[in-house]
Formats: structure tokens, sequence, C-alpha cells
């Protein structure tokens, strides 16, 4: 997977927060962050709470700017630096799915899902088709006219990943999408993800602080510091696939890789 | 017994209560100051067969609802172009709020030198209390539109356009209507007060008449007429809303069937 191509390619990330009056010095929170993401990979990040996480991946997204540093998609510079001339998403090419499942409220599940693809004038038979085939997936069928409030949460969640899965960008950001629902859930969501990823290989990178979730879900772990965020260990998963999550823990060296990330999170 | 069941018998109660209270008063100060609830209601069928009672409650709310379209509309489309345009709604903004503290009923007389006496100077009032308690509930809305569904939809594609359709505007929508919902008794009151300082119709101008005649029973009629419009116009709002938010998850504890809040 090292010979193909990288989809992704950060350079020298860097990004401060505006000082606040009064005082000289304006926090770090990502510091000369650079990795590679290859084409059809599945890359996790983990990382303590409050380590930039969330910026770095906003800033991949464009929704934010960065103070320094480069980002290439598929070799081409995208403009990172200059917070006005952002481009969210780039052109649809960097799907992000957030923390909160941000569904519209006024919108039907259905009506969430599909809004990208009306939006980009993509909504044709094919994508319709598609979005079945999601909602199947995902056992949300008959859900479908349903709002948000009305849904459990991890439904929510499947909603909010099949919304950004369903207009199929070649890139995928997440950022610990399965953080706030319980445990059962979050493993049925977790093998969910990997189901639907073995569909359609796109190029995910997955950012949490669950270090057991970053190694059952990737093909490759990269260990973020405390703030200011930079990429300090690397670790590359053999597991086979598809992987068996709730036997997962059991497997030789699932063990040892978890307690290296561990050490080295501290 | 239901508490529904209950709750209504209650207010029954109430209401009981309420005209036998009346009747007492009209017993011992007299007919001339209260009226009588059994006086004002026949009196009420009169003025509605004779048409009158009809005829002038129309006059009233035509004022009422020009004035609510006519301030309304601009004052939800407003804080859209502000928006995008934070100059200009900073410009504008002290002006926005001293125009919402002027005591608009002490306008009419204004309105009435430049729009004379027919429905214009009463639209006219109602348009300058129903366009600020609209724009500054609108504007609050606007401005708390969840920056996150924004970012989310920049990413899937959304152009500014697409922004303000799918997700400030649907957003917006629940705090236009609590400023229409405020407004509507407002823009009747509006209306009546016009009519009571310069009219030869309306409620306002029965209520007036009426008054000036020692005829207590009329004034109570209009009253009794004015308070059912208001309590039907906020069960209109309320039900509309209903349905035009019946994505919104339910709202804890009771609320109230007629304010909707």
């Amino acid at each position: 997977m090292t010979a193909a191509p990288p989809i992704l390619e950060v350079k020298g990330l860097t990004k401060r927060f505006p000082a606040r009056t009064g005082e000289t010095q304006s926090p770090l929170i990502l510091a000369d962050l650079s990795f590679r993401v290859a084409e059809q990979e599945f890359l996790t990040m983990v990382g303590p709470s409050g380590a930039g996480k969330s910026t770095l991946l906003n800033i991949i997204a464009q929704v934010d700017g960065a103070s320094d540093g480069e980002i290439y998609f598929r070799g081409e510079l995208i403009e990172a630096t200059n917070a006005t001339a952002l481009n969210p998403g780039w052109n649809c090419q960097i799907g992000y799915v957030m923390q909160d499942d941000n569904l519209l409220p006024w919108r039907t599940l259905i009506d969430n899902v599909t809004l990208p693809l009306k939006l980009q004038g993509r909504y044709d038979d094919a994508a319709a088709a598609r979005v079945e085939t999601l909602l199947r997936a995902t056992n949300l069928t008959g859900f479908e006219r349903y709002y948000p409030h009305e849904l459990s949460g991890g439904m929510r969640k499947r909603a909010s990943l099949i919304r950004t899965l369903a207009y199929d960008p070649p890139i995928i950001l997440m950022d610990e999408p399965f953080g706030a629902v319980d445990a059962q859930t979050r493993g049925q969501l977790q093998q969910d993800l990997l189901r639907l990823w073995n569909h359609g290989r796109k190029t995910i990178i997955f950012v949490t602080h669950d270090i057991g979730e970053a190694i059952a879900l990737g093909d490759r772990v990269l260990v973020l510091s405390r703030s200011p965020a930079k990429v300090i260990a690397e670790h590359r998963v053999e597991i086979a696939r598809p992987r068996d999550l709730g036997n997962l823990y059991k497997l030789d060296g699932f063990g040892d890789m978890f307690e290296a990330v561990r050490q080295q999170i501290q | 017994m239901p508490a529904v069941v209950r709750t209504y018998l209650d207010r029954f109660v109430v209401l009981v209560v309420v005209i036998a209270l009346w009747q007492a008063c009209s017993v011992v100060f007299g007919t001339i100051w209260f009226s009588s609830p059994w006086l004002v209601l026949t009196r009420l069928i009169e003025e509605l067969r004779s048409g009158e009672l009809f005829f002038n409650a129309i006059y009233t709310l035509k004022a009422a609802f020009y004035g609510a379209l006519l301030g309304g509309i601009p004052a939800m489309l407003l804080p859209f172009f502000l928006r995008r345009r934070p100059v200009a709604g900073a410009i504008l903004d002290p002006y926005l709020a001293a125009g919402y503290g002027v005591p608009k009923l002490a306008l009419a007389p204004l309105f009435i030198l430049w729009f004379g006496i027919d429905l214009e100077p009463k639209v006219a009032l109602v348009i300058s209390i129903v366009f600020f308690l609209v724009f500054f509930s609108t504007m609050s809305g606007v401005n708390a539109v969840n920056a996150q569904y924004v970012n989310v939809m920049r990413v899937c594609g959304a152009k500014e356009r697409d922004i303000a359709r799918h997700v400030v505007w649907p957003g917006a929508i629940p705090y236009a209507f609590a400023g229409f919902r405020i407004a509507a008794p407002y823009a009747i009151g509006a209306a009546v007060v016009g009519e009571l300082i310069s009219s030869n119709r309306g409620l306002g101008f029965m209520i007036n008449s009426g008054a000036t005649d020692f005829d207590t029973t009329l004034v109570f009629v209009a009253l009794v007429t004015l308070t059912i419009l208001v309590v039907a116009i906020n069960l209109l709002v309320a039900r509309a809303e209903r349905w035009l938010l019946r994505w919104r998850p339910p709202q804890q504890g009771l609320s109230s069937r007629v304010t909707g809040a």
C-alpha cells in the first residue's frame, strides 16, 4: 500500500490561535505536522483529548485556515493559509463527518441524506439507488420519513455517515464520529463502518482518542502528541480484513500495540 | 377523571366565577357602569344580526392584517440581507434599536395627519409595531444559526444561497413565529387605538361611540369581540406554527394552547 501514490499529503502544517489581548504568546495548536495518506487507505490518528485533532481535520476540510504549511490533494496544492480563499470540502472531494451528527433537524432522514447530492445537482436514479443501498446496509430502511429528533443516537450517527458516503467523495475525514454513543452501539457502528468501507474502499482519515478503536479500524495508526500536535509515532496494523471487531482483542500483537501507543501518548 | 377533562372543567368554573363577579358588579354599581353579562350577550346577538358588529370587526381585522403583512414580511427578510452585510447591520443597529424603543402609539396622531382618517393611518401604526417585534425576533434566530450546520453544508457543496435557504431560513422560522405570536395582540391593539383616536368605523370606533353615549353595553360588546378575536388569532398562529415546525421535538411540560409558548 506504500507504493500507492498519496491522495493527500500534509507538509509542515502549523496552526496558531490568535493571542488573547494582554498576552504576547499565541498558543500553538499544530506544530510542523506532516503525514501522507495513500489512496484507499484507512488511516487512524490517535491522540490525547484537546491535542488539536479537530483543528487538523478542520484545516484539511477547509473550514479553518492554517498559519503555515501545505496540503496536497492528488499532487495539487490546496490553499490552506489564506482563510478568506478557503474552499470547504475542496469541490466536494473531501468529505467530513464531524463529532456531532449535525443532521438538519427540520429535514427528514432521507432529506438529510440526499441534500448534498441535490446541492451538487447529482441526485439522479443511480444516486437514489445508491442511497437506498446505504440505508439498507445501515438498517435505516423504514425510517426515511422520520425527523432526527425521532431517531436514536446510533441511527443519527449512521445517517450522518451515509450522508457523506452517498455523494462519494474520494476522501473522508472523520472526527470521533462515534464519540457520544454507548459502548454497544459504538461497536455496531464500527462494524458498519468497516463493512461500508470494504464495499467502496475510499480513503479515510479517522481521528479518535480511543486507542483500541484506532487499531481496530485502521491500516495505519498515527500517534499525535499533546498540544501542540505533531506525529510522534506510526504503527502499521497487520490484522487481516475483514476484521471481526468483537474478537480483535484476543489476537496476537493487539495488546502489544495498544500498550505501545498508550506509552507514547503519555 | 382524566387530567385533561379536569383542566377543562376547572377552566369552565373560572369562567362562571368571572361572569358571576361581573354580574355582582353590575348589581352593586349599576348597569350604567358595568352593563351586565346578559345585556352584553343579547346586544352582541343584536349587533351581529344587524351586521354592524361584523362590519366593524372586519374593518379592525383588515387594518391589523395588512399591517402585520406589510410590517412582518420585510421584518423577516431584512435579517437575511443584514447577515451577508455586517457593515450595514452595524450601521443600522442603533437606529433599529431606537425605532424599537419609540412608543408607537404616540405616533398615531402623526400618522393621522399624514394619512387621513381611513384605513391607512391604522395600517401604518400596526406596521410600526409589528415590524420591530418580528425583526428583532427573526434577527436573533439568524444570529443563532448553528455554525456546525453551516460548515457541514459548505463541505458538501452548499453555496451561500443554499446555506440561507436550507440552514438559516428554517432555523430562523421558529424565532419569526415567536415574533408574530407576540405581535398579533399588539397588531389588533394598534388598530383599535388608531380607531379610538379618529375613525368612523371599527371596533375602536364602537368603543368610543359607546363610551361617549354612556352606552356601556356597546363598549363591552366591542371588548368581548376583541378578546375573542385575539384568542382566535393566537390559536390560528399556534396551529400554523405547530404544523410548520413539526420537525421540532415536543416541548417539555404543559404549553399554553393559546400562546403556544
